[in-house]
C-alpha cells in the first residue's frame, strides 16, 4: 500500500481527505463517526459568535438525472456555544489523536477578538486553524466570511493577528466571489499564513418557482443569496487552486476544496498542486462512507502508476498549466468519426453545422447506407462534436503533424520587434 | 470557396514570393487581417500581401519568425 498520509504545513494526516468545515462537522458525535469511516482531518464547522440560523437551508440541482449536480446553502456558521465544541473538540481529539482536526474561526475584524478565539481554541489541542474568509451569505453582511475576504488588506491585517496569538498552523479559507483569488491569497501570504484552502462557496440563487414565484430555498416568501458548491463548481475551484499553485509569490501548501466527489477528483486537485483536499457536498449527499472508495481508488491509482507516496503527486501538473499566450498555435487536432461504432444520430452533424466548422458531411454509401464522415482539412479540432455524441469511443481528437511550435507570444514579439 | 481553400490560395501567393527571393520584413494587422509586407534585397522591390484566414496568418509568422532566426 502507498504512503497516503500527507503533512500540510505541519498538520499531520493519516490520508489526504478531510472534512470541510460544513454540517458533516459540526459535532464530535460526528466527526468521530466520520474518522471511523476513514476521514484523514476533519476542519471542524466554523465557530465564533454562535449565530441563529433560518429553515430552510438547502437547495440543489438535478441535472439530467444526477441529483445534486450542484448544492446551495443559506446557513451560518455553528449556533453552539463555543463552551460546548470545545469540549467535544478535545474528547474527540484524545480518541484520535492521529487524526487532524481544525477548527475553522471567524470573528469580527478585531485583534482582539482572533486573539481571544485563537487562545481559547488552541488550548483544546487543535492541530490548525483555518480562517473562514469565504462565507459569502450572513455572516458577510456583519462585515465576516466573504466580506473580509474580498479586501486583500483585511485578509492580511487579520491573519497577521491571528498568527500574533496563533501557536498550531494558519490556513486561509479563501472566498472565490473575486475576480483574481491570487490577489486575495498573496495578502494571506504576506499575513503570514501557513497555507491556504480555497474555495469556500459562490453567490448564487438557484431558482425561481414558477407557480408561487418564490425563491428557491425560501423563507416565508424572502429569499436571500446563498452559496453554492458541490460537482458543479469543481472546475471553478481546480482553476483557482492551479492559479494560486503556479504563482510564485503565494509559496504556501494549498488545500483544495470545491466539487470533489471521488478519488479522481481529488488526484485532481493535488496534481494541481493541492497537499490534501476538503470534501463536503459528497459527503452530505452520499454519507461518511464514500471514503472508503476514494482511499482504496487512490492507493490503486498511486501503486499503477509505481508511486510509493501520495506525496509525490503534489503540483505534477502545475508546469503544463500557462497562460493562453504560451499555447502553441501550430498544436493541431482533428475529429475523426469510427463509422463501425457511430450510432448515425447525427447531433455531431448538428452542433458542427450550426454552432462550429461545417465541416462532418452526411455522405451516402455505395451500399446505400449514410454516414458520417470529417472534412478533416475544415476542421479546427474544437472537440465539440466528441463532446455531444453519446456513443463513447464514436469520435476521437487525432493529432495532426504540424508546423514547428509557434505561441502568440513568440509571434507577437517577432512581429513588434519589425515595428 | 471554403475557409481551407482560401488559406491554400494564401499560402500559394506567400509561397510564391519566398520562392522569387523575397523576405517578409514587416506586418501589419487590424480589423481586416494582416498586410504583410515582403521585400527583395536583390532589386530593393517591395510587395504586400492582405493575409486574411487564421491558418494564413499563422503561417507567415512562423516564416517571419523562421527568416529572423536565420
Ligand atoms: C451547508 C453548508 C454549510 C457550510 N458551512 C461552512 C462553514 O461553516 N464554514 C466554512 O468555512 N465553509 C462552510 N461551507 C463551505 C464548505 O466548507 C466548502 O468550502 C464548500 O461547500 C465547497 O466544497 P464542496 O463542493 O465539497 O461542498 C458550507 C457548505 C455547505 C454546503
Amino acid at each position: 500500500m502507498a504512503d497516503l498520509s500527507i503533512n500540510l504545513a505541519g498538520i499531520k494526516s493519516p490520508n489526504p481527505f478531510w472534512l470541510a468545515s460544513a454540517p458533516p462537522t459540526n459535532s464530535g458525535y460526528q466527526v468521530q463517526r466520520a474518522f471511523e469511516a476513514g476521514w484523514g482531518g476533519a476542519v471542524w464547522k466554523t465557530l465564533g459568535d454562535p449565530i441563529l440560523n433560518v429553515s430552510s437551508r438547502f437547495a440543489a440541482i438535478n441535472f439530467n438525472g444526477q441529483r445534486v449536480a450542484g448544492f446551495n446553502n443559506i446557513e451560518l456558521i455553528t449556533d453552539r456555544p463555543l463552551d460546548v465544541n470545545l469540549k467535544e473538540i478535545y474528547e474527540t481529539k484524545k480518541r484520535f489523536p492521529n487524526h487532524a482536526i481544525i477548527a475553522s474561526l471567524m470573528v469580527e475584524p478585531k485583534q482582539e477578538k482572533w486573539h481571544e478565539i485563537v487562545k481559547r481554541v488552541e488550548d483544546v489541542g487543535v492541530d490548525g486553524l483555518e480562517l473562514n474568509f469565504g462565507c459569502p451569505h450572513g455572516m458577510a453582511e456583519r462585515g465576516m466570511g466573504s466580506a473580509s475576504g474580498q479586501v486583500p488588506s483585511l485578509v492580511e491585517k487579520q491573519t497577521y493577528w491571528v498568527k500574533e496569538a496563533a501557536k498550531t498552523p494558519v490556513i486561509v479559507k479563501l472566498t472565490p466571489n473575486i475576480t483574481d483569488i491570487t490577489v486575495t491569497a498573496e495578502a494571506a501570504v504576506n499575513g503570514g499564513a501557513d497555507a491556504i484552502s480555497m474555495i469556500n462557496t459562490i453567490n448564487s440563487l438557484m431558482g425561481v418557482d414558477l407557480d408561487t414565484w418564490n425563491t428557491i430555498p425560501h423563507v416565508a416568501g424572502k429569499g436571500a443569496h446563498g452559496g453554492y458548491c458541490g460537482p458543479a463548481v469543481k472546475p471553478i475551484a481546480l482553476n483557482m487552486v492551479a492559479e494560486c499553485a503556479r504563482n510564485p509569490r503565494i509559496s504556501v501548501p494549498i488545500s483544495g476544496i470545491g466539487g470533489i466527489s471521488n478519488w479522481q477528483d481529488a488526484v485532481e486537485f493535488i496534481l494541481m498542486g493541492a497537499a490534501g483536499v476538503q470534501v463536503c457536498t459528497a459527503a452530505m449527499h452520499h454519507g461518511f462512507r464514500i471514503v472508503e472508495d476514494m482511499i482504496e481508488g487512490l492507493d490503486h491509482y498511486l501503486d499503477s502508476k509505481n508511486i510509493s507516496a501520495v506525496s509525490e503527486l503534489i503540483g505534477k501538473s502545475v508546469p503544463r498549466y500557462s497562460d493562453w499566450g504560451n499555447l502553441d498555435l501550430h498544436y493541431n487536432i482533428t475529429a475523426q468519426i469510427n463509422t463501425d461504432v457511430c450510432i448515425n444520430c447525427n447531433k455531431c452533424h448538428i452542433a458542427c453545422e450550426d454552432t462550429s466548422h461545417q465541416c462532418i458531411d452526411m455522405i451516402k454509401g455505395d451500399n446505400g447506407r449514410s454516414y458520417l464522415k470529417v472534412r478533416e482539412e475544415d476542421c479546427v479540432g474544437c472537440n465539440l462534436c466528441a463532446i455531444v455524441c453519446p456513443v463513447e469511443g464514436a469520435i476521437t481528437m487525432v493529432e495532426q503533424t504540424s508546423m514547428q511550435p509557434m505561441t502568440w507570444n513568440e509571434r507577437q514579439a517577432a512581429l513588434n520587434s519589425s515595428k | 470557396m471554403s475557409e481551407h481553400e482560401q488559406y491554400l490560395a494564401e499560402k500559394e501567393k506567400i509561397d510564391q514570393l519566398l520562392s522569387e527571393g523575397y523576405n517578409i520584413y514587416h506586418a501589419v494587422e487590424n480589423l481586416d487581417g494582416a498586410f504583410v509586407e515582403f521585400f527583395h534585397l536583390k532589386s530593393g522591390t517591395k510587395k504586400t500581401l492582405h493575409i486574411r484566414t487564421a491558418n494564413a496568418r499563422k503561417y507567415f509568422s512562423s516564416i517571419f519568425i523562421q527568416q529572423k532566426s536565420s
